[in-house]
């Protein structure tokens, strides 16, 4: 992190520049200890777990950290820069369920308003925060000067560009492939579907709403592809090659008799819980979704490893770094807004956008570790970091 | 014919609040406590207040204290509890001296921090709490009180709003010093079991362990104040990062 933030940041005073605002959760108490360890500093005992769960739900949403991110951009003389701040919902981890919907939009909202209120140009929304509020912005606090992005477009664009290089990996021709997509009907799962359909061979759509999936289904067909859709992944009367978990699944075991024995499957839910499984041994899973800052991360406190609980450095949510990158091309917009309104053009557009800062596809991996065999410097397995650290459960950014 | 007993609401309420009583009894014994020490800091305050308008609000303000002291020990006596207080109780003491520190600097800035951000977030958290679980009337006198700490606080914060503005690092390092003292104590008041002793307010064990009797805890009682002096600090403008880190601090 730049001196100049930490130092002003620690005299206890707002920052001048907030480029960008990431509103996001944690996903696990461990995470959630994780993060008030570090807060509570080397001198102070970790909180005991019941503590941490009496604490936690009066904690009001507010801004944790400072967030540097740096673009490859001119990187020798010092490159381009955009400051942030990480707002936390303090969304407690066992109240990601309906029944704390409103709750839970509540401290959405509160989060949103501590993004105004520092001033931020523009904020993403991270995990649960964007799902609450995809196709309700209107239930956001009054603007002013930030706008909004759930960042799903580029998810979309990491998801795509993991399935296609995992295709590459494994030596599968994705023309012949039969995709299924699990929450095709949500934002990421349409844009997925819209993006991939015209490149595989056929596509499986699944998700609660027939409604939905029979629109999504006729837009597909009007260019001439051919869709299947059902609510039970039981219905379909093909196995698919190539999965996109777009909605969690509650276990793995769902897809067992539903898809080819070596199916790739790409866990793009949210939390991610797909894990390489005994009873799939051929299946390949990785996590989607993800992307890699090249040209510098940092946090003040120093969150690394925290707050972006991935297996190799710098790795954050594509939703998260939809708004960095944006922000390192001074494009203050509300680039992915709303449900169902991701094309191909979009995600190449903000793609194009990450790349040129050097934001790129994170390696892939799952939760045993790394898919790749090889590994060049930049994308080093973090050794040093614990189990629970591996696991991207819990992971934020 | 005249009834042998009359049956008025106060003895029906005294009587189905009989088993509950002695935990209403170290509540109000806190609430008290809480009031007559609020009411000796006004009035000290309006010792160092130049501004007659200034002394004669400090002043109004200890008497309205003392009404709440007042109307706690009614509510005792109305579920036949004798209420006892003791602002020389451990935590009391050191809450007292914290502010008597500010006083004896003249410091009136510093006495609106401790008394108005600290130590009313915790009484205004702490008394909504006990009005949303507190029965008929003792409920109600608690959702009141609440309502007009609440008002002191509105006040003495347009204040302290402006002094902030004028040196914002100045002010943020005077909330903090004296919050690694008043809300240390006030946290380990808050705390599930008292590491340092018996409180010397409630009349015989702890209360803490009991108050789930009456749909409450320690730890609800702790987060709302830590909600409450959180809003407040993000009311004031200082920065949620740092005020988070400062309640993380905190012992528990």
């Amino acid at each position: 992190m730049g001196g100049a933030v930490a130092s002003v940041a620690g005299r206890g005073q707002t920052i001048e520049q907030v480029d960008f605002a990431l509103v996001g959760h944690q996903e696990s108490w461990k995470a959630v200890a994780d993060v008030l360890a570090v807060l509570r500093g080397p001198k102070h005992a970790p909180l005991p777990d019941d503590e941490i769960k009496d604490i936690l739900p009066w904690i009001p949403p507010r801004a944790v950290c400072h967030v540097e991110v740096r673009s490859v951009v001119n990187a020798k003389t010092g490159g381009a820069k955009a400051r942030g701040l990480y707002i936390d919902s303090f969304i407690p981890p066992d109240r990601l369920e309906a029944a704390y919907v409103r709750e839970n939009l509540a401290r959405v909202r509160g989060a949103a308003a501590c993004a105004i209120k520092a001033g931020a140009k523009i904020a993403s929304l991270g995990g649960f925060s964007s799902i609450l509020i995809e196709g309700n912005f209107d239930q956001l606090p009054e603007r002013h000067n930030t706008v909004f992005t759930t960042g799903n477009t580029l998810t979309v664009g990491f998801i795509v560009q993991g399935v296609k290089k995992m295709c590459a990996l494994e030596d599968r021709n994705i023309g012949r492939a039969t995709l299924l997509i699990v929450g095709a009907t949500g934002d990421v799962g349409s844009g997925c579907a819209r993006c991939l359909a015209p490149i595989v061979k056929r596509v499986l759509l699944s998700a609660r709403n027939l409604e939905r999936l029979r629109r999504l289904a006729a837009e597909l067909e009007a260019d001439g592809v051919q869709v299947e859709v059902a609510t039970d992944l039981r219905q379909f009367s093909v196995e698919a090659d190539i999965v996109i978990c777009a909605a969690s699944l509650a276990s793995s075991s769902l897809l067992l008799g539903r898809v080819a024995p070596h199916a790739i499957v790409c866990d793009a839910g949210y939390p991610k819980n797909l894990s390489p499984s005994a009873e799939m041994p051929g299946a390949k899973v990785f996590f989607g979704g993800l992307g890699q800052i090249t040209g510098g991360l940092s946090f003040a406190p120093d969150f690394h490893g925290i707050l972006n609980r991935h297996p190799f450095p710098d790795v954050v949510h594509g939703c998260l770094l939809e708004g960095m990158a944006l922000a390192l091309e001074g494009r203050f917009e509300p680039f992915s807004q709303g449900r169902g309104f991701i094309t191909q053009e979009r995600v190449e557009e903000i793609v194009a956008v990450a790349t040129k800062h050097g934001i790129y596809l994170a390696p892939l991996y799952n939760a045993d570790g790394p898919v790749e065999d090889k590994i060049d410097c930049q994308t080093e397995w973090v050794e040093g970091m614990s189990g629970e650290a591996k696991a991207p459960l819990g992971a934020m950014l | 014919m005249e009834p042998v007993i009359s049956l008025n609401s106060s003895a029906i309420q005294c009587t189905s609040l009989s088993s509950s009583a002695p935990i209403w009894q170290d509540v109000l014994a806190q609430a008290i406590t809480g009031e007559l020490l609020a009411a000796m800091n006004y009035t000290s305050l309006s010792e160092i207040c130049d501004d007659p308008e200034e002394v004669a609000d400090a002043l109004e303000h200890a008497a309205g204290e003392r009404g709440h002291a007042a109307a706690f020990a009614a509510e005792g006596r109305k579920i036949g509890v004798e209420v006892s207080s003791n602002v020389e109780g451990m935590h009391w003491k050191r809450l007292r001296e914290a502010f008597m520190h500010c006083i004896a600097e003249r410091d009136f800035i510093g006495c609106l921090m401790v008394h108005e951000i600290m130590q009313e977030s915790f009484a205004v958290a702490s008394y909504s709490r006990l009005a949303n679980v507190g029965p008929g009337s003792l409920g109600k006198t608690f959702a009141r009180i609440a309502a007009e700490e609440e008002e002191h606080v509105d006040h003495a914060m347009a204040i302290l709003r402006a002094e902030r503005a004028q040196d914002v690092q100045r002010f943020d390092e005077k909330v903090h010093r004296l919050h690694l003292d008043v809300m240390t104590t006030l946290a380990k008041m808050l705390a599930k079991e008292c590491k340092d002793g018996h409180c010397e307010v409630c009349h015989g064990n702890c209360v803490k362990p009991s108050l789930f009797e009456v749909s409450l805890s320690a730890a609800a009682l702790r987060g709302a104040s830590l909600e409450q002096y959180l809003k407040t600090l993000d009311m004031l403008g200082l920065p949620g990062e740092v005020t988070l880190a400062w309640v993380a601090q905190l012992p528990v």
